[in-house]
């Protein structure tokens, strides 16, 4: 797995950085195949990563906390799950699967695999 | 002094100080007017004072009119009534102060009252001696006595209703506990420590025993179900009822998760075998499929490869939890252990705001188990799910009929000839398809 530092924004601007939250993440979550947004205290999203890493995945992780623009992107993440728990997040092939529970369901009932492997993340 | 019993025990008259001390001013009354006596109970007053307390004009009546002190009156009355009136027949006689009387034995209220009386009687004597009336403000102190006492009556009624519905109550709880002890799953010290169980994880326990016994009713409709050879969407009735009746133990597990997440991941709320087994507050679901496999027979290949499918998925995600729990746990450990404790209070505050997480992993553990349950329906046909169910709730009664007998096991450390036979027969009679164990 491998992480995105963001602070590099401020020294090296993006090509597009929406100023809306919401669309940072949607941009953020499209770049790559599998794409989690996490705190780096959190031992929820630790348990997600091991997740894809015992899959064999290489998610894309985004800490919010060390992300400068964090808060706000925790914030819209809430919204959009319309829960407390804005991580862990998982995208997959730019398309919101859901927080560890849509995931860990969608791992049992035989979903989540193909849509890796749609999405480039798993070879077979 | 005998104590009359009707007065005491009058259902629903509060023993109210209203009527003592209209008692007490009727009785003064009554006692310097020996002679006439029977106007005061012929009308009007005193046939007001009788709805009230029927028995007091019997009491009156008994009261032998020659003596002054009343003493017959006086035992008539209850014990309180006894201080007051004798107390007050002193006062009644013109030597004795009502002041001197008031002794420390007497509340306040009764002082009050019995300086009230004084004043009255007083004022009766000031007044005209053959005067049978009594003024206004006596009337209306009366009058608002026995409102007090009205109302004193009406609290007390409706503090023993409540009594009594708590003693129902109570009993009912009892009953449950009882049935619950007898079926094993409150153990010897725990029965003990039930005050020392919050209050959620109490909750949790009587609704988790009420589950197992609709997990009874439900696995003999599987039963009756198999045997009977329904058509299959029958059938699919009844197993898609039990599996909602599985979906209802998560729903109670994630509010007592809620309340004490400490009491599903210790297993306090199962039996000792199962805690045996217990992982993240519940049973492991890839053991689960491990035991249905041989079992479940015959299978297509497709439904074999979905089963050993849901089986390595399940691991995948027990794995990752199990990950995670751990890495909460180190978490922990760093926050509350080694180094100076620089701030107490904020390392516990921190150490606390962890703890918290435990609630999520419960969940995340019991969504994984309700998941893989569901996806069993899925692969299997109906009668293989019917029996697959049965397999699974057939399989926790072994286990918790071995708990019991492990509990009640003796305890002497050289098993004598007839107790192992004994606890052979005993398990002898856990046979699969029979419900014995049901008495667990």
């Amino acid at each position: 797995m491998h992480y995105q530092v963001d602070s590099w924004g401020y020294y090296m601007p993006r090509m597009s950085m929406g100023s809306d939250p919401m669309e940072r993440v949607a941009k953020l979550a499209s770049e790559s195949a599998v794409v989690i947004f996490s705190l780096s205290s959190c031992c929820m999203c630790h348990a997600v990563k091991r997740l894809f890493c015992g899959l064999g995945v290489n998610p894309t992780v985004y800490e919010l906390d060390q992300d400068p623009r964090g808060k706000d992107m925790e914030a819209a993440l809430m919204r959009l799950l319309g829960n407390s728990q804005a991580v862990p997040v998982v995208f997959i092939g730019g398309k919101l699967i859901g927080a560890m529970d849509r995931v860990m369901a969608s791992h049992i009932n035989g979903t989540l695999v193909p849509l890796l492997k749609e999405a480039g993340a798993l070879w077979l | 002094m005998n104590v009359p019993t009707g007065l005491i025990q009058q259902e629903g008259s509060a023993f109210g100080f209203g009527e003592l001390e209209e008692a007490i001013v009727l009785q003064g009354l009554n006692i310097r007017n020996d002679e006439a006596k029977a106007p005061l109970f012929g009308t009007g007053r005193p046939a007001a004072t009788l709805e009230m307390f029927p028995s007091w004009p019997m009491r009156f009546k008994q009261t032998p009119r020659g003596s002054s002190k009343s003493g017959g009156g006086s035992t008539d009355s209850g014990s309180a009534v006894n201080t007051i009136s004798s107390k007050t027949e002193n006062q009644l006689e013109p030597e004795s102060p009502i002041s001197t009387k008031n002794t420390a034995p007497l509340d306040h209220q009764q002082e009050m009252m019995a300086s009230d009386v004084s004043r009255t009687g007083q004022e009766k004597r000031r007044g005209s001696t053959s005067e049978k009336q009594l003024d206004a403000k006596t009337l209306r102190r009366l009058a608002q006595n026995r409102e007090a006492a009205r109302k004193s009556r009406l609290r007390k009624k409706a503090y023993v209703q409540q009594l009594e519905s708590s003693r129902i109550k109570l009993s009912q709880i009892e009953q449950d506990l009882q049935r619950s002890r007898s079926q094993g799953f409150f153990l010897g010290g725990c029965a003990g420590a039930l005050g020392n169980i919050s209050s959620g994880a109490a909750i949790f326990d009587m609704a988790y025993s009420r589950w197992l016994e609709d997990d009874q009713r439900h696995m003999s409709e599987l039963r009756t179900g198999l045997n009977a050879h329904l058509s299959d969407s029958d059938l699919r009735i009844i197993v898609d009822t039990y599996i909602s009746h599985y979906d209802e133990i998560f729903r109670l597990k994630v509010v007592a998760a809620k309340a004490d997440a400490f009491h599903l991941i210790t297993g306090m709320w199962t039996t000792p075998a199962e805690r045996c087994f217990l992982w993240m507050g519940g049973f492991r679901p890839s053991e689960l499929i491990k035991m249905l496999i041989s079992q479940l027979d015959p299978l297509t290949e497709q439904q074999v490869m979905g089963i050993y499918s849901l089986q390595h998925s399940s691991q995948q995600a027990e794995e990752a939890l199990t990950q995670g729990l751990e890495q909460l746990q180190q978490s922990l450990t760093d926050t509350i252990a080694g180094g100076p404790i620089i701030d107490g209070m904020q390392q516990m505050a921190v150490a606390i705001g962890k703890l918290a997480n435990l609630e999520g992993f419960v969940r995340q553990a019991d969504n994984l188990r309700q998941q893989t349950l569901h996806q069993l329906s899925r692969i299997l046909t109906v009668r293989q799910a019917a029996r697959c169910f049965l397999m699974i709730g057939e399989y926790y009664g072994r286990l918790r009929a071995l708990s019991s007998l492990w509990t009640s096991r003796p305890r002497e450390s050289m098993m004598s000839d007839e107790h192992s036979c004994q606890t052979t027969t005993d398990l002898q009679m856990v046979q699969p398809s029979q419900n014995h164990f049901s008495e667990f």
